[in-house]
């Protein structure tokens, strides 16, 4: 878990297996560390965002530098997560990157149109992920500037 | 009657007459103009008054009387003129003659007024009406003993009405009327006469004394009775004429009267004077006295009831008023009875009908269900022989004109149809000269426009039929042209019958035949609203079913890809951090479970593409395919070694299609090609047929290749989605969808996908595209 005022990656995923997967090729194959945040469904990640729910006493942790979104979920889905984020003033500026496992061209046109930064499906095979997941984490933290806002979110290079 | 019909009727009148011809002029060859309305004169058996209210509004002033006044009443015609009506009729006489005017005509006449003649007191019958500012008085002298009262009247009509009810048709309740008649006025010969659409005339009920020649079934010519007087017949619906050798009485009138133009108006008159021309026609047939009553339906004259008598006779106004009454009684019973006629072989027509809709229901297109039966399309207008006639092809059905005859109806019939949907008639020959030609001799034709915009026509077909008709005098010497060329009508001399065989006419066709035809029509009419409107339903269920199948794709990819990549996952990582521990079997058969966890992804994926291809639009753009094959070819050539040779023959054609699909549709093709083929070189050809297909805007495409082929059991099957003829290991895998996508994509196209193969030595793909139009 990260601490409250340091860079993290927030993850929307409902399913336990992906998200295993994910944080054992984040912890094991990416040269980029970086602390990572679950949120289990939409609903629960727009109470993280604005600081509701079960999050109002949460005031002092900042916003995430980058969104991994699952559009797929339970309650709220990423495609209304995605699109209230954009329209916020606030939450807009935060990356937003859609990691599912839908090909459906309709899907990846309208999360576009939303403003969805990048669009990532999931890949079958386990080299794959490997290699998606470390090339994203690569790209944001480590290549792209991120904004001041998502609160300079500067990566923290593993002591190899 | 209407004020505004009798007003029409009169206009009507006074243009095919001519009012300068006097009484004198008239002779059979200006007859048809003579101005019979304003004759000047009456028959003797009465007085006629023209009163005028003008100058002194509270009394009413003679101004024109007829010459007879002396005879009737012993007062002088002059020195009735220009005097008072008080001076004949006491105040309250004046009174009741006043309110006949203000109220209904037919309800309050006659009147009885008793008048003192020279040396006693007559009396009349009186009745009134107006014409055009003035109004007519006519006094007929009665005897108190004749008159009927109103018990008389009761009885006289109620035995006729109750007969008349009891009958069944048409030719009976003719039959009840001229009996009728008889018996209230006693002449000699009571006929009904019918007139014919083309106004000619047939007696179709008779009573006579039996010393006396039978009219019954003779016809008359339209000729008969001039077109005004047939008007008269509808205003005045009762004519009088008591001895046909009376001498007309003339009016005297008022100075300012005498010099009018136009004389009084009598079409409302009993006692106006008849026409000479209509007098000799009667002393021709040794007629002595007539009546006739018109039979009036839809202010239209249906016929005549007209009585003749060998001597002079009168009737009373009173019996005259009875048959008129019974007259318009039988004139409400002929619509029931015309309708009444027939009326098995109506109710056989809608037996028909219900059949032939039946058949439409059933039917996949309009041809095949009127077709079906011939007998019935041919039986629902009692006819010979029928055509279909649609945009591009007519089909015929039994005993027709030849296919090119009708072929060249087709113009003239097209503008038939301005008036409505339906054209009959029953001289073909005489309305389309060419058809008097024809080899079946088509005399009788029914054509109905099913569609005018779609060309959509039923023709009916009737053959000649020789007709005899008996004419009452021969028909062709009543109109002759005189030296100048001028018609010259001569009354009839002879009624003698004279049998006339007609040509070039079929039978003609009944009122209820058309109305079935026309039937027909709506019911087809009908019948392609509710397939439209089944179809729209269709779509809209189909529509919504695709929304389902778009759905369920959808969750396909998602819910079922998600607990697979756990399973392979899962998989990888108990090989990353357990292999040691497994051994190499156990890591064999996870790497099998993860292969097989590959293998359903991509079916998945198949389903998915193979379900949104037929939901992408089609973007169609005018595609080398010379291009799209080298491109494809070289794809392909990456992944396979060089005993493979792609030939292409000859430049392939410019075609319009969707380039992403149809480079999708060659890929599959010739992977397949090279993929299910065992030879050491495997040779593909791709080309082209320029035969000539059923669709000449489409060219034959053709993939042939050396391969392993197919059994003829699998031809069919192999397009069927996930259907496999190998093993999945075999022939380099594969989902099984390749096929069916390829199918999809050229259907989409428009066009179709084939296969011809020998098993062992090869199989020929072939596909139909859409060549480009300027290419």
């Amino acid at each position: 878990m990260a601490s409250t005022n340091s860079p993290y990656l927030l993850v929307v995923e409902d399913s336990d297996e992906d998200f295993e997967a994910l944080n054992r090729v984040l912890g094991r194959h990416c040269e980029i560390e970086v602390p990572l945040r679950r949120c289990y469904d939409g609903d629960e990640a727009l109470d993280f965002l604005y600081h509701k729910g079960d999050y109002a006493e949460t005031e002092t942790i900042g916003p995430p530098s980058l969104i991994l979104l699952d559009l797929n979920m339970p309650g709220s889905n990423g495609r209304e997560v995605l699109q209230q984020l954009k329209q916020d003033e606030q939450l807009r500026v935060i990356p937003v990157v859609v990691f599912t496992t839908s090909s459906n061209p309709k899907d990846i046109e309208t999360c576009y149109r939303h403003g969805a930064n990048s669009y990532l499906i999931k890949p079958m095979k386990v080299q794959q992920l490997k290699s998606s997941v470390c090339q994203l984490l690569n790209y944001w933290f480590g290549v792209t500037t991120l904004p001041e806002t998502a609160l300079s979110a500067t990566a923290l290079k593993r002591s190899a | 009657m209407a004020t505004e019909f009798i007003t029409k009727t009169k206009a009507a009148i006074a243009q095919l007459t001519d009012p300068s011809l006097s009484v004198e002029g008239i002779d059979i060859t200006n007859c048809d103009r003579e101005p019979i309305h304003i004759p000047s004169a009456i028959q003797p058996h009465g007085i006629m008054l023209v009163l005028s209210d003008r100058g002194n509004k509270r009394e009413w002033r003679i101004v024109s009387v007829s010459q007879n006044s002396a005879q009737h009443l012993g007062i002088s015609a002059k020195s009735l003129l220009d005097k008072p009506l008080s001076q004949l009729l006491n105040h309250s006489q004046i009174e009741q003659v006043k309110s006949c005017l203000d109220r209904a005509f037919e309800a309050v006449n006659p009147l009885q007024l008793e008048i003192q003649a020279a040396s006693s007191v007559q009396l009349f019958t009186a009745v009134v009406h107006r014409s055009g500012e003035f109004v007519i008085l006519e006094l007929e002298p009665t005897d108190k003993k004749e008159s009927v009262t109103f018990f008389d009247f009761h009885s006289l009509v109620k035995r006729s009405l109750s007969l008349i009810q009891q009958t069944t048709d048409l030719t009976k309740l003719c039959q009840v009327a001229v009996e009728e008649v008889q018996r209230i006025t006693g002449f000699d010969r009571v006929m009904v006469y019918r007139f014919d659409k083309d106004e000619s005339g047939t007696v179709v009920a008779e009573i006579k004394q039996p010393d006396m020649p039978s009219y019954l079934g003779l016809r008359y010519p339209a000729t008969d009775i001039p077109k005004q007087a047939k008007y008269l017949y509808i205003l005045n619906l009762l004519r009088l004429i008591p001895d046909v050798h009376y001498q007309p009485v003339t009016m005297v009138s008022v100075p300012s009267l005498e010099t009018k133009a136009t004389p009084i108006d009598m079409s409302l008159s009993s006692l106006r004077s008849v026409s000479p021309v209509h007098i000799e026609y009667l002393v021709n047939m040794g007629v002595q006295a007539s009546m006739s009553v018109s039979l009036v339906q839809d202010n239209q004259l249906w016929g005549l009831l007209v009585c003749h008598h060998n001597t002079p006779r009168s009737v009373s106004y009173e019996r005259r008023t009875t048959c008129e009454f019974l007259a318009q009684v039988i004139a409400l019973e002929l619509r029931a009875k015309v309708e009444n006629e027939d009326a098995d072989y109506k109710l056989n027509l809608k037996t028909i009908q219900m059949s032939l809709t039946k058949a439409l229901l059933q039917s996949e297109s309009l041809e095949e269900g009127l077709t079906r039966d011939a007998q019935n399309l041919l039986s629902l207008t009692s006819s010979t022989g029928a055509a279909f006639c649609s945009k591009n092809q007519i089909k015929l059905i039994g005993h027709t004109p030849k296919l090119a005859e009708i072929e060249a109806m087709m113009t003239w019939l097209g503008s038939r149809f301005e008036q409505g949907s339906i054209y009959h008639t029953a001289a073909l020959g005489e309305a389309y000269p060419p058809a008097q030609t024809f080899e079946s001799t088509t005399s009788g034709l029914v054509a109905l426009a099913i569609s005018r915009v779609q060309r959509l026509y039923v023709l009916w077909f009737r053959p000649e039929v020789l007709q005899t008709v008996s004419w009452a005098g021969e028909p062709g010497k009543l109109t002759e042209l005189g030296d100048s060329g001028e018609v010259y009508l001569s009354p009839r001399q002879s009624f003698e019958r004279w049998q006339q065989t007609v040509i070039g006419r079929s039978l003609p066709w009944k009122e209820c035949e058309v109305e079935a035809a026309l039937e027909l029509r709506t019911a087809v009419i009908g019948l392609v609203l509710q397939k439209a409107d089944e179809l729209s339903q269709l779509n809209s269920e189909l529509e919504r079913s695709n929304v389902e199948l778009d759905s369920f794709a959808y969750i396909a990819s998602h819910d079922l890809k998600e607990p697979l990549r756990g399973i392979h996952n899962y998989s990888s990582f108990l090989i990353e951090d357990y292999g040691n521990e497994l051994g190499e079997d156990g890591v064999d058969k996870l790497n099998t479970l993860m292969r097989l966890t590959q293998r359903m992804e991509d079916l998945i994926s198949s389903l998915l593409h193979y379900s949104r291809l037929g939901r992408s639009d089609l973007s169609i753009a005018t595609v080398d395919l010379n291009e799209v094959v080298s491109e494809v070819v070289e794809l392909v050539g990456m992944n396979n070694p060089d005993n493979v040779s792609v030939e292409v023959p000859r430049s392939l054609p410019v075609v319009e299609c969707d380039r992403i699909q149809i480079a999708e549709l060659f890929t599959n093709l010739i992977t397949n090609a090279i993929k299910y083929n065992s030879k050491a070189q495997k040779r593909i050809e791709v080309g082209y047929s320029t035969e000539t297909t059923a669709d000449p805007g489409r060219m034959v495409f053709y993939i042939q290749d050396n391969g392993i082929g197919i059994r003829k059991k699998h031809i069919e099957t192999i397009f069927r989605i996930f259907k496999r003829l190998h093993a999945a290991n075999r022939f380099g895998g594969g989902t099984g969808a390749g096929l069916t996508i390829s199918k999809k994509i050229v259907e989409r196209h428009g066009g179709q996908l084939w296969v011809d193969s020998v098993y062992g030595e090869g199989s020929t793909f072939y596909f139909t595209l859409e060549a480009a139009k300027h290419g």
